[in-house]
């Protein structure tokens, strides 16, 4: 099949940064997100992950999470992205997620670790910053 | 289409007379809110560009008042939250399919400071048959505590969202576990179809 071309945001004031480079397996989301409808910011992005784990876009994926600030419909957003990644690595795909917050975060730090818990075959690490 | 009657020359209201401009009860008003700890008050129609810009000058006024930058982030969640629920959940609102769309909430929305406690708070209209849901959801996250509160919000985040729900009930467990007290919350009975809904949380 033809490579998938990648999907690539800049961050705005209420949307992260979006760079999901799927021939790569390389993606990541950074910055803030509350954008006003959760649904049609991550839909495509929830799509194009999910198409490119099933077609093998890649040996392996690199996912990062580097957000600072999410709303209650973002949390939502990312566990769909989660359970495909979690579903891809069960099926053999090699999946490591990077949760990265900054090392004083308490809020980021909780949420990083309540998403762990839904990860039995992906690696995930955990990665404060200062 | 609405059209609007003006007055037709109307003399302006004399000086010290009924309805004439009075710098004292401004200020009146001004300190009064002051008094109640008030940081700033909305009130009328809210968009989601009115929440980024009263967020912004939120955090920045916050950032000033205290250094920790998990008290600034619980109480901007918190806000985020509240004006989100009023912009999807107001009964009182404006829809037209202009070019762009207009969508527009009202509601209230205030924040302030107590006793070196920050609280927001919101309200707006909701339908009533709403209000009995809606107050056995906060009932029962008011009951508990912050490792259940931190176990609920996981466990709705794995569950499909709820018919016709657009997401609020875990923006309430958001509310809830950022919040330093259980959240307070009242209805007031408006008519047979309303009720006015509030709801205040302590971070």
């Amino acid at each position: 099949m033809a490579d998938m071309d990648p999907i690539k945001h800049e961050a705005t004031e209420r949307t992260p940064a979006v760079e999901f480079d799927f021939s790569a397996g390389r993606y990541r989301i950074a910055g803030e997100s509350y954008p006003e409808d959760a649904a049609s910011f991550y839909g495509p992005l929830t799509r194009g992950l999910r198409e490119a784990v099933e077609a093998r876009a890649s040996e392996t994926v690199d996912f990062s999470v580097e957000l600072i600030y999410f709303n209650s419909s973002t949390a939502k957003a990312l566990m769909n992205l989660f359970q495909i990644l979690e579903d891809a690595a069960g099926a053999g795909v090699e999946v490591r997620i990077n949760w990265c917050y900054h090392e004083d975060d308490e809020t980021m730090e909780e949420f990083g670790e309540d998403f762990a818990e839904d990860f039995a075959h992906a690696q995930y690490r955990m990665c404060p910053t200062t | 289409m609405t059209t609007m009657t003006q007055p037709v020359n109307e003399a302006p209201p004399t000086a010290g007379g009924p309805g004439a401009l009075s710098a004292e009860q401004v200020l009146g008003f001004q300190r009064g809110l002051a008094r109640s700890g008030i940081i700033f008050s909305f009130t009328g129609y809210i968009s989601e560009g009115i929440l980024k810009a009263l967020g912004d000058a939120l955090r920045q006024k916050i950032r000033l008042e205290v250094d920790d930058r998990n008290t600034v982030n619980r109480v901007f969640s918190v806000f985020v939250e509240q004006v989100q629920n009023i912009i999807r959940y107001s009964a009182e609102r404006i829809e037209h399919a202009d070019e762009p769309p207009v969508e527009l909430s009202s509601g209230m929305i205030t924040v302030g400071s107590e006793e070196g406690r920050f609280f927001v708070i919101c309200g707006n209209v909701i339908a009533r048959e709403d209000a009995d849901g809606l107050g056995h959801r906060l009932r029962e996250l008011a009951g508990m505590d912050s490792s259940e509160l931190r176990r609920f919000y996981k466990e709705k985040l794995r569950e499909p969202p709820e018919e016709g729900s657009k997401g609020g009930s875990i923006g309430l467990i958001e509310i809830a576990r950022r919040a330093s007290e259980p959240i307070q919350f009242d209805f007031e009975h408006l008519s047979d179809a309303h009720s006015y809904f509030v709801l205040k949380a302590y971070i």
